[in-house]
């Protein structure tokens, strides 16, 4: 009986952490197949995979930057309209200081932003949740008031390019991902920065006792989204081809933050997975690419969409529940 | 100075309202009119009254995004069922829909555990796309008229309904927050959750609770909203949880959970409202409202948090609070 138990519980941790390692993979795996198999020929071609690749890298890069705040114990509801100022900041000057000027402008103007929001969150000392919804007004309007609520358009060639040319097959956004998560893999795992952040997600106050320099490494973090977020603005500009201020990033910041938890990073803090941002990024978008191939209603698809969320959210608590019983 | 901190978290959002008032009727010969101040209330109402019920979710430690959507649903319910039904049954009908749903969301956030921000979103996301389902995504007009009367009629000719709602919905919370066990309950599974179970509350039955009264007065808006316009709308209210959030917020009732501020609410939905009026008295576009309010969020917090430092450090230093 006692064996039997023990038997039992053992293949309930191992189920736990089977979960914890391929679950989010096993969901990728299963929408993927599913609609290969629901509309053959249009769903699993090298070029709509690419595309469903390509599309994601939005979101997924604008997660990087959210996946070091969350883990920290933080939050940036503000990466939208941050999206939107730095995007029509960039594409208004482009015309007069070239692409590249332009793209560079709209990553400094993010960086910039972020910045802010982590001297506001520091030094001023207000809850990081409240900075960046002041900001998400904030933000939201200058980019308004700047352009007059008119969308700029991006007629420059390098900036078109960044989002749509390819190179030795693979569309450019994939590589700017690809590299953006090599940095950030390494900033979190060989630097003594990911540490740093680590410490300060579990214990705040252990960190400062530490000798970490907490607030340092806050700002750091809200700059880093900054980062992050300017480069997926220059990609999301070139894309759509103009930086619109309304439109532009609207919502966005619940699809980042979606990547980020279904991934596997807890809101607490503490611990975090820059791969599971990724597939979580993959898994929205492949969903969302399929049922558009599928000619799903646009309804039923944000039904589906909330459903796989809530789904794929407890599957983790379901990991968590498994894995706890046997301590 | 101790004093006055102490007296200021109390009623430091009447003091701007006192402020904005005082400019207002510089500013604006209308303003002394007694049919703009109640124009101004009502339009505050509807914020005031879902960031009531939002008040008592951060009080309980959580928060609800998915308000927006159940006043779109309320309001299609309400299109689809008034032609065969009438108006009570319709109204009741939508109410314990949404009520319903917010049973959902406690239920998940309580039992599975799902953050409460994940679940609310997704809930948000399924109820938007269930509404334009309903209505095959087109807007719904009602054409008895009379349902009118709800939501824009006025009381004794002056005073707009919604207004006797507001109060009404804000007594109630108020005494349910301050005077009864079950809103002591709230803030104790707010400001310690484990310490509650603890000590043998039932955190299951009390959150859960909780979502359905945010989601209940949310249905109440949906319904004011919809007589107001006769159209039963799907995407009613888009980004108007930000606000609900805002107005809470800038009340004075604390995000980690445990302490709501119910009177500071009320006058926030009241203050937001006359910050509008008056912009549109400068006859700015609609931006410099989104900027005024943030940069008012982001004022009045860091007040606060010069307050609450200055009070630690009276502690430090012996003098009593």
């Amino acid at each position: 009986m006692m064996d039997e138990s023990k038997v039992g519980l053992t293949s309930k941790q191992k189920a736990g952490n089977f979960i914890g390692s391929f679950g989010l993979i096993i969901i990728l795996l299963v929408i993927f197949g599913l609609f290969s198999f629901l509309i053959p020929g249009v769903y699993f071609t090298w070029v709509n995979l690419r595309d469903m690749i390509r599309f994601s890298s939005f979101v997924g890069i604008g997660a990087i930057g959210m996946t070091f705040c969350i883990m920290t114990g933080n939050f940036d509801i503000s990466v939208g309209s941050m999206l939107a100022l730095a995007g029509v900041l960039g594409a208004s000057l482009a015309p007069r200081i070239s692409g590249v000027g332009g793209v560079i402008v709209t990553i400094i103007v993010a960086l910039f932003l972020g910045f802010i929001n982590g001297v506001f969150v520091t030094k001023l000392k207000i809850p990081a949740f409240i900075t960046t919804l002041g900001m998400l007004f904030v933000f939201r309007a200058i980019a308004y008031i700047y352009t007059n609520n008119t969308p700029q358009y991006i007629q420059d060639r390098f900036w078109i390019s960044i989002g749509n040319k390819t190179f030795l097959g693979l569309p450019i956004p994939i590589y700017i991902m690809a590299v953006c998560y090599g940095i950030a893999y390494l900033l979190l795992k060989k630097s003594p920065v990911g540490r740093y952040i680590i410490a300060v997600g579990t214990n705040s106050r252990a960190a400062t006792l530490s000798g970490i320099n907490v607030d340092n490494i806050k700002i750091l973090v809200f700059t880093l989204i900054g980062l992050f977020v300017g480069i997926a603005a220059v990609i999301n500009a070139s894309m759509l081809g103009a930086a619109n201020p309304g439109m532009m990033g609207d919502g966005w910041e619940f699809q980042v933050i979606t990547a980020v938890v279904l991934g596997g990073t807890a809101l607490s803090g503490g611990s975090g997975s820059l791969g599971g941002s990724l597939l979580a990024a993959l898994i929205i978008i492949f969903l969302k690419t399929g049922m558009s191939n599928a000619q799903v209603n646009s309804y039923w698809q944000q039904v589906a969409t909330g459903l796989v969320l809530i789904f794929a959210v407890s599957l983790n608590k379901l990991k968590f529940w498994l894995i706890g019983q046997t301590q | 100075m101790v004093k006055f901190l102490k007296l200021y978290e109390k009623i430091g959002i009447f003091i701007l309202i006192v402020a904005a008032s005082i400019f207002l009727t510089i500013v604006s010969p209308n303003f002394r009119n007694m049919d703009t101040i109640l124009g101004i209330i009502m339009q505050g109402s509807y914020g005031a009254i879902i960031a009531v019920g939002m008040t008592l979710a951060l009080t309980s430690g959580g928060f609800d995004l998915s308000v927006e959507a159940v006043m779109g649903l309320t309001s299609v319910i309400l299109a689809m069922l008034i032609p065969q039904m009438g108006f009570t049954l319709s109204i009741i009908i939508a109410i314990l829909a949404s009520c319903f749903v917010g049973m959902i969301n406690g239920v998940l956030i309580t039992k599975v555990g799902i953050s409460p921000l994940i679940m609310t979103l997704a809930m948000q996301v399924i109820l938007r796309g269930t509404s334009l389902l309903i209505t095959g995504g087109r807007q719904v007009v009602i054409a008895q008229k009379s349902f009118m009367t709800i939501g824009a009629s006025k009381v004794f000719n002056i005073i707009p309904t919604p207004i006797i709602y507001m109060v009404v919905i804000f007594i109630v919370f108020y005494l349910l927050l301050n005077q009864t066990t079950f809103g002591r309950h709230i803030a104790a599974v707010g400001s310690n959750e484990q310490a509650a179970r603890m000590s043998g509350l039932n955190v299951t039955i009390i959150k859960t609770l909780v979502y359905v009264l945010v989601a209940f007065t949310a249905s109440i808006v949906g319904v004011i909203r919809t007589s107001q316009t006769l159209i039963g709308i799907p995407t009613m209210a888009p980004g108007f949880t930000l606000n609900v959030l805002t107005i809470a917020i800038l009340g004075g009732t604390s995000l980690a959970g445990g302490k709501g501020n119910l009177i500071g609410t009320f006058f926030a939905g009241i203050f937001i409202s006359m910050i509008y009026y008056g912009l549109n008295l400068l006859n700015v576009q609609i931006f410099y409202q989104f900027l005024s309010v943030g940069l008012v969020l982001l004022f009045a917090l860091f007040v606060n948090g010069l307050r609450i430092r200055y009070l630690e450090s009276a502690k430090v230093k012996g003098i009593r609070i």
